[in-house]
Parts: structure tokens; sequence; C-alpha cells
């Protein structure tokens, strides 16, 4: 009996470490059958794929972020990671998108001290709406570090939300492009499970 | 000051006005307003007199942080709150007040 114990309690033990060298499911609980997940009972999305990173928030810039570095295949060494965001309030306060493109451009990254080039600008669908699409690459010029930069300004409401791809690399590197095939997914599977707290107010 | 110029369009339907208050001098205030591209007035208000005017501010009380104060149609301070903002929080508070308006 006392040997069956030790073994029970020896396997218990090993089965411990195996679960606790597999990273832990950042989504578990939040799963649907549908391959997305159910985010703060209010967002829903397909998750980034590997290897993405869910970043944990410390601030309220962003509602959901993901990161990933370079060590995975693609050029660069520090600074080299992407991000990917998504913002119920992007910089900048005005309800048109290229308005509100202008204004976020002032603010974002600031404490970076990056100078950014002139954003190319497009219209886009997002969100089954109408969006626009500002791509641009900021210039860090002491560190001669550059970021690349896609924001897609869309509307829940009447507001303006965001969702933001940015590459960092140092400047005699190129980008890696081909993540941001994975950032537009992200917004083709984003939607909402329930009227923002803006539109409820009304 | 960001978020309460994208709140503009709400304060207006409850029928609610905003003001910035601080102790810089107009200088400065007129170069963060044109920096920040507020449209709301800001009031210079370097001697604190605002804010004991209104009874949000004590007589000989220094403030140094941001405190956001509602003042109801009838001059009465209805709501006190140091720190950054809660901006649903005011909003939900400028609903309620907008009602209150329409009973009286």
């Amino acid at each position: 009996m006392i040997r069956a114990l030790v073994t029970a309690a020896a396997l218990f033990l090993l089965a411990g470490c195996a679960a606790s060298g597999a990273p832990a499911d950042p989504f578990a609980g939040m799963r649907t059958g549908e391959g997305t997940v159910v985010w703060q009972k209010e967002y829903e999305f397909s998750p980034m794929p590997e290897p993405w990173r869910l970043l944990e928030l410390d601030e309220e810039d962003y509602s959901i972020a993901f990161f990933r570095s370079c060590d995975h295949g693609t050029p660069g060494n520090y600074p080299c990671e992407s991000m990917v965001a998504y913002a119920e309030e992007p910089f900048g306060y005005s309800r048109d998108l290229n308005q509100r493109q202008k204004e976020f451009f002032r603010r974002f990254l600031w404490a970076a001290r990056v100078d950014f080039d002139e954003p190319r600008v497009q219209p886009v669908r997002a969100l089954e709406g109408e969006a626009l699409q500002a791509d641009t690459i900021g210039h860090e010029r002491v560190l001669k570090h550059k970021v690349l930069v896609r924001v897609v300004f869309a509307r829940r409401g009447e507001r303006v939300v965001a969702f933001y791809f940015t590459q960092w690399r140092p400047s005699d590197k190129e980008f890696d492009r081909a993540p941001m095939e994975d950032f537009h997914r992200f917004i083709e599977s984003f939607g909402y499970l329930k009227p923002s707290f803006y539109q409820r107010l009304q | 000051m960001e978020g309460h110029q994208r709140n503009l369009y709400l304060y207006d339907r409850f029928n609610a006005r905003v003001a910035g208050v601080s102790h810089d001098g107009v200088p400065t205030l007129r170069h963060w307003s044109d920096d920040l591209g507020l449209t709301f007035p800001l009031l210079s208000n370097t001697t604190g007199y605002l804010g004991m005017f209104f009874g949000a501010q004590h007589k000989g009380t220094p403030m140094f942080a941001r405190r956001t104060v509602i003042i109801d149609m009838w001059g009465k301070v209805r709501y006190i709150k140091d720190g950054s903002p809660d901006y649903r929080e005011i909003l939900l508070l400028l609903k309620k007040l907008h009602a209150e308006e329409g009973r009286s």
C-alpha cells in the first residue's frame, strides 16, 4: 500500500513537472467551438497564431495586444519585435477617420521620440464598415531604430477604434512584412458581442 | 484633456460644457491648447480663486494634482474626484443630471 502511494505520488510529481513545462493557455476558458476566443465578455476574435504571445497590459491604451520577437527566423537583432493591438480609444479625438489619423500620429509613440514619414492612407473595410488604413515608418535617429507602422481606423458605433501593427528594427535592417498577414487575419476575425458603453449611453 | 475633447459631442447632448482649469499662465495654456487641438476653453487660475469660488478647493490649500469637478445648472458641486478623469463615470452622471434638468 505504501509502495503504491509512493508510486502515485511520484507520478503526480512527474505530471506536475510536465504541466509546468508547457506554456499556459492565456485563453483557457475563453475558447469557443469555432476557434475563436471571447475576450472580456465583449470581443470575439481568432487569437494570433504562434509565435505571437498575448501581452499583459498594465495600462489602458489597448484593449488587447500581442507581441512577437525576432527569434523565429525573422531577420535582425534587438530592437526586433512586432506588436498587434486593438484600441477602443486611439489617440486623437475626431470622429472623421482621416482627421483622426492626423491627430493620432502626433501622439503615437511620442515617448519613443519617433519622427514619422508622411502616412500613406487608403480606404479599406473593417468591422463590416468603411475604414482607413495608414502606413508609415517612424525613425528614432538617436538610437538608430526604425518602426514600421500600419494602423487601421474603423468605427464602433459613432466612435473611432483602431487596430495597430508595429515592427521595430535597427535602422540598417530590413523589415519583415510577413507578420502583417496575421494582423489582417486578426482584424477580419474581430467582432463585438454587445454594444459598447457609448452605444448603450444613448 | 484629449479624452474630454473626444467626448465633447456627448457633453453637448447632455447640455454640459467643459472647461480646463490650470495654475499655468495664459501663454502656456495657449500653446498647450494649440498643441493638443483643444476646442474648449482653458482657464488660467493662477491664484486658485476659481476653485474656492465654486467650493471645489479649500482656501489656502494648494492643488497640484488633477481633479474633476462637475457643477450642475444651479451652481451646486455634484462631483469631485481626484486623479485621472473617469470618463465613463462622468458621462453617466451628466446623463443623470440632464434627466434631472428635464424634470425641473
